[in-house]
């Protein structure tokens, strides 16, 4: 308001005088500074070092990707890690889909107790979720001597120090990733695209596969996108329930660094899995727009 | 009338049943834990032969236990400080500031969020082993606030966004300082954002494992690092007592953040 009246005033002064300068907002950078300051110092600069490391460690060139992606042991690494990653984006999207839906149009009273657990899932300490798919899984646990008590199985299953286990638990931790965000989108929805489909004549089937589930469909892929590449660089649930025989890259990176104490083949896996997260990022962006990452934007 | 629950007709139950085997799904694992603390069997056999609290016991005899508890809870608490001040600082430019390359910083800040862990906690690791601060309290905090750091500004931008300048600048005019206006004007307005970016910024703190495992020493070690180590040795049903702790923990942090919300609506 006095901005638009303070310029219609100054745009007849203009004519016969030098325009009055406005006084001087402050354009805001000094307050970013700081936390430029540490996120260049901790986070850009260790990183690129990293990168620049496996290029030189232990001698210049490219010898530590070629050793790399050139040996069936660490190509056995990539495949569990993309394998894991994939069943734990389709298990998650299946089974979110439906919750996310029932979520979305549920009684509030209902959708209030299925959130609260969604939450108190999501935020119970790491750890503690896997311990208990450790014991669960394991060949002595319940769940083995249920499927045994219901004569499913003759012998108890090998969950744990096995992919099937890792692929449990990675999953129960991606759901609420994926159910949260996607409840939201199917909410917005606008009940009467439904409606007016079903007076037209399409059935129950029809509505979903030609009508919910394409309009869902962004906000599936967002979800599942961000399931995928979370579940690419996992270490704590890999480590704790694959067991050393099934690695996956976040593992195989630890390790590489920790105990070989190799910082550059370390270094080059490292910037693998980062140029593979942020490549799968770039194609989100670009697919969905940058609402996602930076909300609040131009 | 797929979106609406009344009009589902026969689907209505197998979705239903669907989303509740999901829940229990997801509950089930974190009651079990519970159970399983209770429980007297040291190899875990449930439903256990007998209740008791000997693991309890045993998890508060161990002073290694309380001492790995309180190195977290001190590292979370100054993450969550710095955080949450820094955050601010921080949102306050990104959200009014007019300068070239605003929305690339933006996604900068947000990057630690979105990388994999590893990757950062190799990365740090490496230039604290350089710096000598590798196993020290400064670098905790240090490599905590940056995983932090991301959701305190999103919190905080967002309710920056959502709160009306104008008011600000009233106070402005009526006299205030402009600092002043912040403080008891802007502030209390976006107190929710505030708290969200504290309780966010302690958490990430308190679970952090992946950094902490590469940077602790035998002097200095957090509560997750305390659970790793013991669990890769054995699953002894005193990581179960610790376990049900941290639920407890949740448990109350969610209640916390409902009342404080419901007390923010009224």
């Amino acid at each position: 308001m006095a901005q638009t009246v303070y310029s219609a005033a100054g745009s007849d002064i203009a004519q016969s005088a030098p325009q009055v300068k406005p006084k001087r907002q402050p354009n805001g950078f000094p307050a970013v500074v700081p936390a430029l300051v540490l996120i260049v110092l901790f986070f850009v600069v260790p990183i690129t070092a990293l990168l620049v490391r496996s290029v030189l460690d232990p001698k210049p060139g490219l010898g530590n990707y070629a050793q790399l992606l050139g040996s069936w042991t660490y190509a056995r690494v990539f495949a569990n890690t993309f394998e894991v990653a994939a069943l734990v984006t389709i298990l998650s999207v299946a089974i979110g889909f439906p919750v996310a839906w029932m979520l979305a149009i549920m009684p509030r009273r209902w959708g209030a107790v299925i959130f609260a657990i969604l939450l108190l899932s999501m935020w119970t300490n790491l750890l503690a979720r896997t311990y208990a798919w450790m014991v669960l899984l394991q060949r002595t646990g319940p769940i083995n001597k249920l499927l045994i008590y219901l004569g499913l199985i003759d012998h108890p299953l090998a969950m744990v120090n096995d992919l099937t286990g890792v692929t449990i638990g990675m999953t129960y931790i991606m759901l609420p990733f994926i159910i949260l965000p996607l409840q939201g989108v199917i909410k917005n929805i606008d009940p009467a695209i439904l409606q007016a489909a079903a007076l037209c004549g399409a059935n129950r089937w029809k509505c979903l596969t030609r009508i919910l589930i394409p309009l869902a469909l962004p906000g599936v892929a967002a979800g599942a996108l961000m399931v995928f590449v979370m579940s690419l660089g996992y270490f704590v649930t890999p480590a704790l329930l694959g067991g050393t025989s099934n690695m996956m890259l976040a593992e195989l990176i630890a390790q590489l660094v920790q105990s070989l104490v190799n910082w550059g083949l370390g270094g080059a896996a490292a910037f693998v899995l980062l140029i593979v997260t942020l490549a799968i990022y770039a194609l989100q962006l670009r697919l969905f727009g940058a609402g996602r990452l930076s909300h609040g934007g131009q | 009338m797929l979106l609406n629950y009344h009009q589902l007709g026969s689907w209505k139950w197998f979705l239903t049943g669907f989303t509740v085997l999901a829940a229990v799904f997801l509950l089930l694992p974190i009651l079990f834990i519970i159970a399983l603390s209770f429980g007297s069997s040291q190899w875990l056999v449930f439903p256990p032969p007998h209740w008791t609290t000997h693991w309890y016991r045993e998890l508060f005899s161990d002073p290694r236990w309380l001492e790995s508890a309180l190195t977290s809870a001190e590292i979370a608490v100054l993450v969550m400080i710095f955080s949450v001040v820094i955050g601010l600082i921080a949102s306050f430019g990104l959200t009014r500031g007019r300068f070239a390359g605003r929305e690339a910083l933006r996604a900068l800040f947000l990057t630690p969020m979105i990388l994999p862990v590893v990757v950062f906690a190799v990365a740090i690791y490496a230039l604290f082993l350089r710096i000598g601060l590798s196993g020290t309290l400064t670098g905790f905090v240090i490599a905590h606030l940056i995983i932090a750091l991301p959701f305190s500004i999103i919190s905080i931008c967002s309710a920056l966004e959502g709160f009306d300048r104008s008011i600000e600048d009233a106070a402005v005019l009526c006299g205030a300082h402009p600092l002043e206006a912040k403080l008891r004007v802007t502030l209390p307005a976006i107190r929710h954002g505030l708290f969200a970016a504290a309780i966010f910024s302690f958490l990430v703190s308190w679970d952090e494992v992946v950094v902490a495992i590469f940077m602790a020493s035998p002097t200095l070690q957090t509560l997750p690092v305390r659970i790793w180590t013991t669990l890769r040795q054995d699953l002894t049903p005193v990581i179960a007592a610790a376990s049900s702790l941290l639920v407890g923990l949740t448990v109350v942090l969610m209640l916390l953040t409902a009342l404080v919300r419901k007390g923010m609506k009224s």
